[in-house]
């Protein structure tokens, strides 16, 4: 690359040129950066002003261009001045000139100080400056890879995304490790309602849909088989195969788990009669005698004459299922309409905490309901009994009938719930240096989930998509959805590694991490921090980088204590020389103080943008330097700023624990168990550990962004200056 | 020990069949108790009853009282998110009522489908051709019109009406007896401090029958106030004049001082019945009006509500037309109009205690004992 050339222009629209003293900014820049351009530029946005920088570029050799303006989040696409152009923004619209409150500082003699607006513009300038100074294009590294995309589980799900991947153009191995395909679909004696007006049981479809993935050449179906081992990263996975006796290893792009569901083990449900009375059966259980044409009551083989459903059995309670399975409400009145369809005077109960049959579900609630011989009530189930001759006497509470009561029935069925295949055992067995199972199911009670606005069908695991029951509690109407999803996104991720690019969350990233290994003392804390398991390790310890497993967060940059890892386009040495740009006073009561805050660019920074779009202002002290995540925050940087003589430094990013909203997962808790260190070693230089401080705050949030930073500031006022100022 | 609950599933299939077709549509939301400016606050109705009729409990629902307390205005059925149509069901447990209650039991299962409506009306048909036989050899009779003439009151008319008269009246004896033993057997006593049965009864006609207090609180179905307003004065008028006439004729026979009919059109005694007369069709006209214009997803009209509806129209359209044929000395169709005239009344009076009309006595009764036992609405 040829040498670098700086040019920097200076916006003076949105309200910039009438509240900066452009001429002591322009004076400043000149002086501290000597860039090879410097020039201000009315409505810079504008195609004059485009035309401008481009014919620098074109004519200067400018290749490093730097547009103080607004904020990166706007006019994106407007600054693109090709491929060997880098561009900043230094945003002095909305984090200065709009968000900016007088603090009522006297007017300074001192030569090299300013108002305090025009000093905050010279310094989002020249930290942008320093920013270019360090940063180069990052360039991909496309890859030769296999596209086939492996299918686990032949279940309805499973069956769709092998479908829906393979009309695509995709070739598919499907892999089922029971001898026929359909899963539980295929169990079904009817199934719910798929098409208007949703008031009938309808005949399975699994069967149209197991022929047409077997007539399909694009997939090949692998029966019998089981998974026994994946290796290697998305785009060059190797996955060990087992088909009776006989392994093979094929090689596959990416991967989508689609093993769905289990029903709970309903021996926990002793209380409920299971497993003590014969006529109480489960709803699986009961599908398969409707299946097998045997309804009767398995006790005798007497024909039922009535039957209770208890719903929720063993779920939405503490003791067993936290959660709601979501298909049992329809389950239960699909299989009421089984003992009614028996006899005309067949009695079917369903007790039930909430009857949910949400969106056009309710038509089928409604038809069930309509039928005279099904009783439906809200009930808290007190005893289940055995009567005599093979009854079972059901008791309940808190019905809507306004009194306690029992029912005598023939047959007692427990709408027990599902469990995701991977609750207990690693289905997938990944061949990874952190271990073979997707990490932290609990925080989704064992379904392979993530958050489910922003990232659905993303494992933590890169390259793997989750679909249908595995992922979530459904029905087969929105599993049929979930499996284009799942499909898309691994089609997704094999189209942007082939390019060398990220696939998400920052999709079309070429950046990736790169070791200096040489000064790497294998203390293996990348390792095992990244939260997606980019990295093995050798037998020394020393990490081997799958740069398709990586989701360029930075987490390990941020983690490692010998900085050896750094981008292209983001580095620790990077942001220590944009800190460094920061002009601290030495006097706080001329110039008052400074704080460093390093804002999470997923949710704090568009928080702070909208802030500032509302005309919401805060504290001048501030300097906000822009990072990928808070998993990327090297303590470097901390030492960095406090050394400088900044008087703290406040770390804005998402929300974590149970509710986490990190785009990385584990960036932000991450962060606040480093910030901990950092506070212990702060205390042993006799400095306040509250001069860091960490706040977790979400996208919508805007509004708590003046008050989050005041708060700040008036507590690093009450510690006074820091100490090692002017050192 | 829990209440054990065997729901009757053909018991919700006649529940359907006499008028509450849609009461497996509700799902308890309780907006019909809530607006029903009539029920009280322990246990309010409708919502109750809409759960039993879909659990088919008729055990509990054969010894409701709160079905009577009910004046049927429609504004649970109004407000009804689901269309289940609470007043619907609970006039069909009134019809229901009607039906079982009274005995012979026959009649009751005539007078509930108009699949048999022939036979309700051959037998006063048959009944009175007889008479016409006997008296004139069914010829129409020479000279003034004079009923009597055919339809002799002394040897035909009155032994009739009194023997169905005494007949109605010993019908309704036991059917209210087992009616308020029915209430007893859900476990509804009359308190200690209770009024007299009387008194409660005396109350109810006085505060509440005579006025129509309860169906002027009905927001959704307004025209029925003055239409059923109307119907009950026409009636109460009518009652006077046949009483009148009744008395007059025997202190005539037995006294030799009286009247005799016809009464001439000014006689205060035949302006009341024409006063009477005309009150009984203009409220039928407002109450045929509201049943004809009632929309089908709010309310379905019954074979009950159109047969009680029908043979007051047959009663008030056929006396009208006697009246003026005989003015007019057409004899030969005013014989005949007065014939069907006795039919109607007939078909009226003598199956009273199993048409819709019963409600005249088993809400009065009902009302009378809710005092007893103290259930009152919300606003009492």
């Amino acid at each position: 690359m040829a040498d670098k050339k700086t040019g920097v222009y200076i916006c003076t629209d949105c309200e910039i040129g009438e509240n900066v003293n452009m001429e002591k900014v322009m004076e400043y820049i000149d002086e501290e950066c000597s860039p090879a351009v410097l020039k201000q530029v009315p409505f810079l946005c504008g195609k004059e002003g485009v035309a401008q920088i481009q014919s620098d570029v074109d004519n200067e050799g400018i290749n490093r261009v730097c547009v103080a303006a607004c904020s990166p989040r706007v006019m994106w696409d407007v600054f693109d001045f090709g491929p060997e152009v880098v561009v900043d923004r230094a945003n002095i619209r909305e984090l200065a000139v709009w968000s900016f409150k007088d603090p009522g500082l006297p007017e300074s003699e001192e030569d090299e100080m300013s108002d305090p607006l025009t000093m905050m513009v010279r310094d989002y300038i020249k930290m942008s400056v320093a920013k270019l100074e360090r940063k180069t294009k990052p360039e991909a590294e496309p890859l030769e890879l296999d596209k086939t995309i492996m299918v686990l589980g032949g279940g309805f799900t499973g069956l769709t995304a092998a479908l829906d991947a393979a009309e695509t153009g995709y070739d598919v191995v499907l892999v089922e490790k029971e001898s026929s395909l359909g899963g539980f679909a295929a169990k079904l004696y009817k199934q719910t309602p798929t098409k208007p007006p949703y008031e009938q049981a309808e005949t399975p479809v699994i069967n149209e849909l197991i022929s047409r993935v077997e007539g399909n050449d694009k997939i090949k179906v692998m029966t019998k088989t089981s998974l026994q081992l994946i290796k290697g990263a998305p785009g060059k996975f190797k996955a060990t195969v087992k088909q009776g006796d006989e392994e093979q290893v094929l090689s596959i792009g990416s991967v989508i788990l689609a093993t769905g569901w289990k029903p709970y083990d309903a021996k926990k449900l002793d209380s409920l009669g299971y497993g003590k009375i014969k006529n109480v059966v489960t709803n699986v259980e009961l599908e398969q005698l409707a299946k097998e044409g045997k309804l009767n009551r398995p006790s005798d083989g007497q024909p039922i004459l009535s039957a209770a459903f208890i719903q929720c059995a063993g779920q939405r309670d503490p003791e067993h299922l936290p959660y709601c399975s979501s298909v049992c409400c329809m389950g239960s009145l699909k299989q009421a309409g089984y003992v009614r369809e028996q006899n005309d005077e067949a009695k079917a109960y369903i007790f039930y905490k909430d009857m949910r049959t949400p969106g056009v579900y309710e038509s089928y609630y409604r038809a069930a309901q309509d039928d005279p011989g099904i009783f439906l009530t809200k009930a808290e189930i007190q005893e289940v009994t055995e009567g005599e001759n093979g009854k079972v006497l059901v008791k309940v509470t808190d019905s809507l009938l306004g009194e306690d009561f029992e029912v005598e029935v023939d047959l007692l069925v427990l709408a027990t719930g599902m469990v995701p295949t991977i609750a207990d055992e690693p289905v997938l067995k990944l061949g990874y240096r952190l271990g073979e199972q997707i990490p932290d199911l609990d925080l989704f009670d064992g379904f392979a989930d993530s958050n489910y606005i922003c990232f659905p069908y993303e494992t933590r695991r890169t390259g793997i998509y989750a679909a249908g029951c595995v992922r979530q509690p459904m029905s087969m109407s929105t599993a049929k959805d979930d499996a284009a999803g799942a499909a898309l996104k691994s089609i997704q991720c094999l189209e942007s590694i082939n390019r060398g690019v990220s696939v998400h969350p920052r999709s079309g990233d070429p950046g990736y991490p790169k070791f200096n290994m040489v000064r790497c003392t294998q203390c293996k804390r990348c390792t095992e921090e990244c939260p997606f398991g980019a990295l093995d390790d050798d037998e020394k310890g020393t990490p081997e980088p799958n740069t398709t497993r990586c989701r360029r967060c930075g987490t390990c940059m941020g983690a490692c204590p010998e900085r050896v890892i750094s981008f292209d386009d983001y580095s620790v040495s990077m942001l220590n020389e944009m800190i460094g740009s920061i002009q601290v006073p030495e006097d706080e009561e001329e110039g008052g103080y400074r704080m460093l805050v390093l804002v999470c660019e997923n949710d704090a920074y568009p928080a702070l943008d909208m802030a500032a779009m509302r005309k919401n202002k805060w504290s001048s002290y501030v300097r906000f330097i822009p990072i990928r995540c808070l998993g990327s925050v090297n303590t470097q940087w901390i030492a960095e700023a406090m050394s400088k003589g900044m008087d703290g430094v406040l770390l804005l990013g998402c929300k974590y624990g149970d509710d986490y909203q990190c785009h990385f997962i584990k960036g932000s808790e991450l962060c606040n168990k480093r910030m901990d260190n950092i506070g212990e070693t702060l205390e042993r230089l006799q400095v306040e550990a509250e001069r860091v401080q960490q706040k977790q705050v979400s996208i919508d949030e805007y509004d708590k962004i003046p008050k989050i930073i005041d708060d700040f500031i008036e507590q690093i006022e009450g510690f006074g200056p820091n100490p090692y100022k002017g050192f | 020990m829990a209440t054990r609950l065997e729901p009757n599933v053909q018991f919700i299939r006649e529940m359907q069949a006499a008028g509450g077709e849609s009461l497996k549509k509700c799902y308890q939301c309780a907006t019909c108790s809530v607006v029903c400016p009539l029920s009280p606050e322990e246990a309010p109705f409708p919502r109750k009853e809409m759960i039993w009729a879909q659990w088919g409990l008729k055990d509990k629902l054969v010894n409701d009282i709160d079905i009577w307390l009910c004046h049927n205005c429609g504004e649970c059925s109004d407000n009804c998110p689901r269309g289940a149509k609470p007043a619907d069901l609970l006039s069909a447990l009134r019809n229901m009522a009607y039906k079982s209650l009274a005995r012979p039991a026959i009649i009751g299962q005539w007078m509930s489908s108009a699949k048999y409506l022939p036979i309700l009306f051959a037998i006063p048909a048959v009944l009175f051709l007889i008479v016409w036989a006997v008296s004139t050899g069914l010829k129409i009779p020479e000279g003034t019109v004079i009923f009597a003439k055919v339809f002799p009151t002394l040897a035909a008319i009155d032994p009739i009406f009194i023997l169905t008269s005494l007949f109605v009246v010993f019908t309704f004896a036991t059917s209210i007896g087992k009616m308020l033993s029915s209430f007893k057997e859900a476990g509804l006593t009359p308190k200690e401090d209770a009024p007299g049965f009387l008194k409660s009864f005396v109350g109810v006609i006085k505060d509440e029958i005579i006025n129509h207090r309860k169906f002027k609180e009905c927001q959704s179905n307004k025209d029925r106030y003055p239409g059923h307003l109307l119907v009950f004065y026409g009636f109460v008028a009518l009652a006077i004049v046949t009483g009148i006439v009744a008395f007059f004729y025997w202190t005539n026979k037995l006294f030799g001082f009286g009247m005799t009919t016809p009464l001439s059109l000014l006689n205060p005694v035949k302006i009341l019945a024409n006063v009477g007369g005309i009150a009984l069709i203009v409220g039928l006209v407002y109450l045929t009006r509201t049943r004809l214009n009632a929309d089908p997803k709010k309310a379905v009209n019954s074979y009950y509500d159109w047969y009680l509806i029908g043979v007051i129209w047959f009663v008030a359209v056929t006396g009208f037309l006697a009246q003026i044929l005989r003015l007019a000395d057409a004899a030969a169709p005013a014989y005949t109009i007065y014939y069907l005239h006795l039919v109607s009344v007939f078909m009226l009076f003598a199956y009273l205690p199993w048409s819709k009309l019963a409600h005249l006595v088993y809400r009065t009764v009902a009302l009378a004992y809710a005092r007893q036992i103290g259930r009152k609405g919300l606003n009492e």
